[in-house]
């Protein structure tokens, strides 16, 4: 075994999505030999083992400990673990994988489209039908705490194993909370979503178990992982900015970080050298009109990176900080 | 205490001892002992209490599938077992035993306690209804044993009172009873429906505001007509068509007058010793030109009682938002507490519930009023005094 398990997706989009993201920072997944597909390794890290498993199943191993590190939806953690505080460390949203959940009711409530609303129309509800207005979902938690918020208690859930879309439909429940990324399947079932019915923004994140057993050869494991994906974002969202500076150099250098977040990668040896200067993408023309506005008119190119590693790695520091 | 307490012989003798000193006392007064089953059909607390409750119920499903819970609380069962009997009302009725309830993020707090209570069903005089459970929970604590505690009061009456004496749509008025005790919420609710921005259903019934009545329900029917495929979602037709009337009527106040909000801030900001917000209470209303003469005789009545029990007026406080966060208490709240080794403790606790009989199945809406008293609660407190 090795000293540290990374728990990724084993099917659908999101398996596809995870996989395209570790490939991307070097990192690509490799099948072990007569592991029927559940486990895996990452090219160039040997000391992490790969497991594949549902997304569920991923939350709840990370909640118990039973993985180190594991990408699943923010949806599915928050929904088993509402305090993530001393249990998980979300490490860093991945931009992919985005759905929300939401609130929903029927297109035939024509007059509800608040949560203020469903809030009347729940506490009519239990007046004039002798029961609680039934809410199907899968997300117990998230929706008693977002009903709680929202000062709604005349309601009880009902417990949806799958299709909770169709519990209107059924007459097995009156409205539903349930992840929604276009609308379409809402709608296609005749539902709206509310206003203010938006539970959660979700999206898939790379985040660690906080109750697994981070001994040090797990945790120099998980630094070299997170340096590698944290060199691979920052590569792909700068751009190196060469130029030659005259001896205003230190002025400009200043100007360069308060006006385009600019940093300094390399001074030259010699007077007459380039300097090279890490600069956030899009701040690339600030940066250029930073360099003029202070005199330097000396010819500026830009360069890719693959990776831009430092001394710095800011994943890993913000993981350590609350390991125990 | 541990989540899950485990009674020796010296405790589990002066609990015991505590309960029949108070269920004697209960039974002096004409209250008879009932024991509700512990394993209960789930549906009737979470029909009835919604999902605060649910997160705090432990429930389980039988080999046939059927969802059970362990009581929660007693109230509940013996209401629905006074409704049941078809005995004539008015029933006085206490009871001693377990109750349980999970304490989601408060590992430290148990699962399982002894609760002693009493109910008083179906009594045409409110007033004197309440002040017979208040003295009961007084003289109770008094026969377990116990004789320093506060008393804080309040009465949902007062607030329902004055949103009824105040110039808003019907809506609003039920929202803001609803809500008055959320602390936090109201405000925002409040703030919203001072200042809030137009949603959907405003708008729509904006557009409504110029139209007659029969011209506006003809176009809300229009709109009907035109998601006729969409899940109902057990709502009739017409049930939406009314609201949606009763709101475009009310379209013309969508704000509410911010010389209204102040009067409804100032009455919740009201606390203190009982005596001076009382004082204060008339003041304001007076001001406002407001008249809430029954529910503060009522309490001017409730205090005179405690002071007839020996209870020093200074010992009594009230709070205008004071009303417990348990949803079915309809009117006057009170609680006791009292101080253990740990700090203050509620030692008990109740107040008038009027709709929830007819909730469990009466076939009208029947007066009820209740208390319940924290046992083991009452035996720490007795020990901090050094009386146990």
């Amino acid at each position: 075994m090795a000293p540290l398990t990374l728990a990724v997706p084993s099917k659908g989009r999101l398996q596809e999505q995870v996989q395209e993201y570790f490939a991307d920072a070097g990192a690509g997944l490799k099948q072990s030999a007569g592991a029927r597909g559940y486990r895996a390794t990452l090219i160039g890290l040997a000391d992490i083992e790969v497991m594949l498993l549902s997304a569920s199943e991923i939350a709840t191993s990370l909640i118990s400990g039973d993985v180190h590190l594991g990408v699943t939806g923010e949806d599915l953690l928050r929904e088993q673990a509402p305090e993530l505080a001393g249990r998980i460390h979300l490490i860093k949203p991945l931009g992919f994988g985005f759905a929300n959940v939401a609130v929903a009711v029927p297109q035939y409530w024509i007059d509800v489209s608040t949560m203020a609303d469903l809030d009347d129309v729940c506490a009519a509800f239990a007046q004039k039908h002798r029961r609680r207005l039934r809410i199907a979902t899968k997300y117990l938690q998230l929706t008693r705490s977002f009903f709680a918020h929202m000062g709604i208690s005349d309601y009880r859930i009902v417990e949806s194993a799958g299709a909770t879309e169709g519990a209107p439909a059924a007459g097995t429940a009156e409205a539903i909370v349930d992840i929604t990324t276009t609308g379409a399947t809402l709608a296609a079932n005749g539902l709206k979503t509310l206003e203010d019915g938006t539970i959660l923004e979700s999206q898939a994140q790379l985040a660690a178990s906080l109750t697994a057993d981070w001994d040090a050869p797990a945790r120099a494991a998980a630094e070299a992982l997170l340096a590698r994906l944290g060199a691979r974002e920052r590569a792909k969202t700068s751009q190196i900015l060469r130029v030659r500076l005259d001896q205003h150099a230190d002025k400009i250098l200043a100007a360069l970080a308060k006006e385009a977040g600019a940093s300094v990668l390399s001074r030259p040896t010699d007077p007459t050298g380039e300097y090279a200067i890490l600069c956030p993408r899009q701040k690339l023309m600030d940066a250029i009109a930073s360099l003029r506005k202070q005199g330097c008119d000396a010819p500026a190119t830009t360069q890719d990176a693959d990776y831009v590693f430092d001394t710095a790695n800011p994943l890993y520091a913000s993981l350590a900080a609350v390991l125990r | 205490m541990p989540a899950f307490p485990h009674y020796d012989t010296p405790a589990i003798d002066a609990l015991n001892g505590q309960a029949v000193a108070m269920l004697k006392c209960m039974a002096a007064r004409g209250y008879t002992r009932q024991e509700p089953s512990v394993l209960q059909p789930a549906d009737i607390f979470l029909d009835r209490s919604g999902e605060e409750i649910r997160r705090r119920t432990f429930t389980l499903t039988d080999p046939s599938g059927r969802e059970l819970c362990l009581r929660p609380d007693l109230t509940i069962p013996i209401c629905k077992m006074a409704v049941d009997s078809g005995a004539p009302f008015p029933q006085r009725i206490s009871y001693n035993g377990l109750a349980f309830r999970h304490q989601p993020n408060e590992p430290h707090r148990p699962t399982q306690f002894f609760q002693a209570g009493a109910e008083l069903l179906g009594l045409e005089d409110r007033a004197a209804g309440e002040i017979e459970i208040m003295s009961l929970a007084v003289e109770a604590l008094r026969a377990a044993g116990l004789n320093d505690f506060d008393l804080k009061v309040g009465d949902l009456a007062l607030f329902g009172a004055l949103v009824d004496a105040l110039d808003v749509p019907a809506q609003w008025r039920a929202r803001l009873k609803r809500h008055f005790w959320r602390a936090g919420y109201f405000e925002a609710l409040l703030n919203r429906l001072t200042h809030g921005a137009a949603t959907d259903t405003q708008r729509l019934l904006g557009s409504l505001g110029g139209l007659s009545a029969t011209e506006s329900r003809a176009a809300i029917e229009g709109l009907m007509d035109m998601v006729a495929d969409a899940p109902q979602g057990a709502r009739t037709r017409e049930e939406i068509v009314e609201r949606l009337m009763e709101q475009a009527a009310d379209a013309a106040a969508l704000r509410l007058d911010p010389k209204i909000t102040r009067v409804i801030t100032s009455l919740l900001n009201i606390s203190g010793t009982a005596q001076s917000a009382l004082g204060e209470i008339r003041m304001l209303t007076k001001n406002a030109r407001i008249k809430l003469d029954a529910p503060l005789a009522a309490m001017e009545q409730r205090l005179s009682a405690l002071k007839a029990l020996g209870i020093d007026p200074a010992r009594v406080s009230f709070a205008a938002r004071f009303g417990r966060n348990m949803e079915y208490y309809t009117g006057f709240v009170f609680e006791l507490w009292s101080q253990d080794a740990e700090g203050r403790v509620q030692v008990a606790g109740g107040g008038r519930y009027d709709t929830l009989l007819e909730a469990l199945g009466a076939n009208r809406a029947i007066s009820a009023v209740g208390c319940a008293i924290r046992t083991e609660r009452v035996l720490a407190a007795r020990r901090f005094a050094g009386g146990a």
